[in-house]
C-alpha cells in the first residue's frame, strides 16, 4: 500500500468517526499557507503577522474577557435582531402569500423598502436615535426582516392547492390550515429565508458596529485599526468566520435536516 | 332515499384571454343513494372532475344545486371526505398523523385520534407504516394512506378524483380489488372519477359516462360481489358492459 492510499484510508475513517475532521481539513493548506508567506518576511510583520501571533492574541484577549464579552454583544444582538425580524417577517409573509389583495398592496412597497440596504439607513437612524442600541436594532431587524417576507410568501404559495383542499375537507378551519398545512409546507422557504436574513444581519451588525459600536466584533476590529493591531482585525475576522460556521452547523442545518429533508420536500 | 343530489348543475368560467365564457358542466343532473358507487368516466376535459370539485365544495357551482341530503353544499366539508390523484398527504406528518388528521381536527383527544388512525391502518394492511413519513412509501402505499385517511373521518360521501391513475397497473388491479373490500364493509357513498372504462365497471354499481360536460348515459353494473380481477377479466358479461362504455366514451 502506498503512503498516499494510507493517507487515504486513515482520512476516510477519522471523517466516519469524526464528521468535524471533515470541515477542519479543507483549511489546514489555507492555514499553512498563510503561515508560510508570512514566515517568508516577504510582508513586514506588523501588516500581516502569522497564525501563531493570532492565536496568542486570541489568548490575551480571551483571557482578558474583552473577546467574550464583545462575541456575546454581538451574538445577543444578532439573536434579538433575528427573533424580532421573524416575529414581524412570517405573518407578514403567509398574508402577503396567502391574500391576492395584501399581495397587491404590498409587494411594490417591499421591493422598494428592500432595495434601501441596511446601512443607507444609517445616516437618518443616527439623527433619529443617534450612536444607540435602537439605531442598531432597527438596522438588524430590518435586514432580517426581507428576505423572510420574501422567502415566506413564495414558500406559501408554493404549498400545492391539494393540500389546501384536503385539509378543509376532512374539517380544518381556514385558521388551522395555516397553522397545520400553509406554515410546515413553507418551512424550508422560511429556513431559506431566516438564512438569507441571518446572513445579511451578521454582515450589517458588524458594519454597523463599525460605525455606532462601542462593542462587539465590529467595533473590536475598528478599534485594533485605530490601535493599528493588525493581529486583532484578522482574529475578528476569523471570529466572524467561525461563528457563521456554529450557527449554520449546530442551529441551521440540524433543522433542515429534521423538517424539510427528513419529510422529502428538499433533496439531501 | 337518496344521500346526493346534483340538480341541474352548471359550471362557466370567464376566460379573460378569450373574453368568453367556457362552460365546463352543462345542467348535469344526478341522484347517488346511500351506500351507493358510481363512477363517473368520461375523455380529459369532459367536466369529470370539474363536477367533483363542486361536490367537495372547493368551486362554486354557476347555476344549479347540490343536495347532501336535503341540505345545500356550501364549501368543503368533513362529511365529504375526498381522495386525490396526488394523494395530496401531508409530508409532514407521519402516516398515523394523516390517517389521525380529520379526527384531530374534530378536536378528539390525541389517544382517540392514533386508536382510530390504527385501526383504519390495519383496514388497509398498512399497520407497519404507522411512523413512517410520506415519501418513504411507494405510490400505491401513499394512496392507500390517501383513502384510509378519508374513511377515518367517516365521511357520509367518499369522492375519488382518478385515485389510481399515478400508481401501476398490477399495483392498481390490487387497489381496486381491496377499495371494493373496504367499500363492502364500510358501506360508504362513492363517487369515483376515472378515464379507465375497465376500472369504473370493475368497482361501481351504476357508471355515469359524462361528455362535453353533459351526461351522456348512465348504465347500472349488475355484476356479483366480491369482484376479483382474475374472475372477472375473462367474465363475458364484464367484457360486454365494458365494451358498451368504451364505446360510449369513444364515440363522447
Amino acid at each position: 500500500m502506498t503512503p498516499l492510499l494510507k493517507a487515504w484510508s486513515l482520512y476516510v475513517r477519522w471523517t466516519a468517526r469524526f464528521p468535524a475532521v471533515r470541515s477542519i481539513v479543507p483549511f489546514i493548506p489555507v492555514v499553512a499557507l498563510w503561515a508560510i508567506v508570512a514566515a517568508s518576511g516577504l510582508f513586514p510583520p506588523v501588516f500581516l503577522p502569522g497564525p501563531a501571533d493570532v492565536v496568542r492574541s486570541f489568548g490575551s484577549l480571551v483571557y482578558k474577557g474583552i473577546l467574550p464579552d464583545y462575541l456575546q454583544d454581538s451574538v445577543v444582538r444578532l439573536a434579538v435582531g433575528a427573533a424580532a425580524g421573524m416575529a414581524l417577517g412570517i405573518p407578514l409573509g403567509v398574508l402577503v402569500g396567502l391574500n391576492a389583495r395584501a399581495r397587491n398592496m404590498l409587494w411594490p412597497i417591499l421591493l422598494f423598502f428592500q432595495a434601501i440596504g441596511d446601512i443607507a439607513w444609517l445616516p437618518i437612524l443616527l439623527i433619529w436615535f443617534g450612536f444607540s442600541l435602537t439605531t442598531m436594532t432597527f438596522v438588524i431587524v430590518y435586514t432580517v426582516l426581507f428576505p423572510v417576507v420574501l422567502n415566506t410568501a413564495l414558500g406559501v404559495r408554493s404549498v400545492p392547492v391539494e393540500l389546501h383542499r384536503a385539509a378543509r375537507s376532512l374539517g380544518a378551519s381556514r385558521a388551522r390550515v395555516v397553522w397545520e398545512v400553509v406554515l410546515p409546507g413553507a418551512l424550508p422557504n422560511i429556513m431559506t429565508g431566516l438564512r438569507n436574513g441571518l446572513g445579511f444581519g451578521w454582515r450589517a451588525l458588524i458594519a454597523t458596529e463599525i460605525i455606532v459600536g462601542t462593542s462587539g466584533i465590529g467595533f473590536l476590529m475598528f478599534d485594533a485599526r485605530r490601535a493599528g493591531s493588525v493581529v486583532e482585525i484578522l482574529l475578528g475576522m476569523i471570529v466572524l468566520g467561525l461563528l457563521w460556521y456554529v450557527v449554520d452547523g449546530w442551529i441551521l442545518a440540524p433543522i433542515e435536516r429534521a423538517t424539510g429533508q427528513r419529510w422529502g420536500l428538499v433533496t439531501q | 332515499m337518496k344521500s346526493l343530489t346534483l340538480r341541474n348543475v352548471s359550471k362557466t368560467y370567464f376566460d379573460p384571454y378569450a373574453g368568453a365564457h367556457v362552460t365546463a358542466v352543462s345542467d348535469a343532473s344526478l341522484a347517488v343513494g346511500q351506500g351507493e358507487f358510481v363512477s363517473i368516466v368520461g375523455p380529459s376535459g369532459c367536466g369529470k372532475t370539474t363536477i367533483l370539485n363542486m361536490i367537495a365544495g372547493f368551486i362554486p357551482v354557476s347555476s344549479g344545486e347540490i343536495l347532501l341530503n336535503d341540505q345545500p353544499v356550501k364549501g368543503p366539508g368533513p362529511e365529504r371526505g375526498v381522495v386525490f390523484q396526488s394523494f395530496a398527504l401531508f409530508p409532514w406528518k407521519t402516516v398515523l398523523e394523516n390517517v389521525g388528521f380529520g379526527p384531530k381536527m374534530r378536536g378528539l383527544p390525541k389517544a382517540e385520534c392514533d386508536k382510530i388512525a390504527r385501526e383504519y391502518l390495519a383496514l388497509a394492511g398498512l399497520a407497519d407504516a404507522a411512523e413512517r413519513y410520506p415519501n418513504e412509501l411507494s405510490g400505491g402505499m401513499q394512496q392507500r394512506v390517501g383513502v384510509v385517511r378519508a374513511l377515518a373521518n367517516n365521511p357520509e360521501v367518499l369522492l375519488m378524483d382518478e385515485p389510481f391513475a399515478s400508481v401501476d397497473a398490477q399495483t392498481r388491479m390490487t387497489l381496486q380489488e381491496e377499495l371494493t373490500r373496504i367499500w363492502q364493509e364500510r358501506r360508504p357513498t362513492i363517487i369515483f372519477i376515472t378515464h379507465d372504462v375497465s376500472e369504473a365497471v370493475f368497482l361501481a354499481d351504476r357508471v355515469i359516462v359524462l361528455s362535453k360536460g353533459r351526461v351522456l348515459k348512465e348504465l347500472a353494473v349488475p355484476l356479483p360481489r366480491p369482484r376479483v380481477w382474475d374472475r372477472l377479466i375473462e367474465d363475458s358479461a364484464f367484457k360486454a358492459l365494458s365494451g358498451q362504455v368504451l364505446q360510449l366514451v369513444r364515440s363522447a
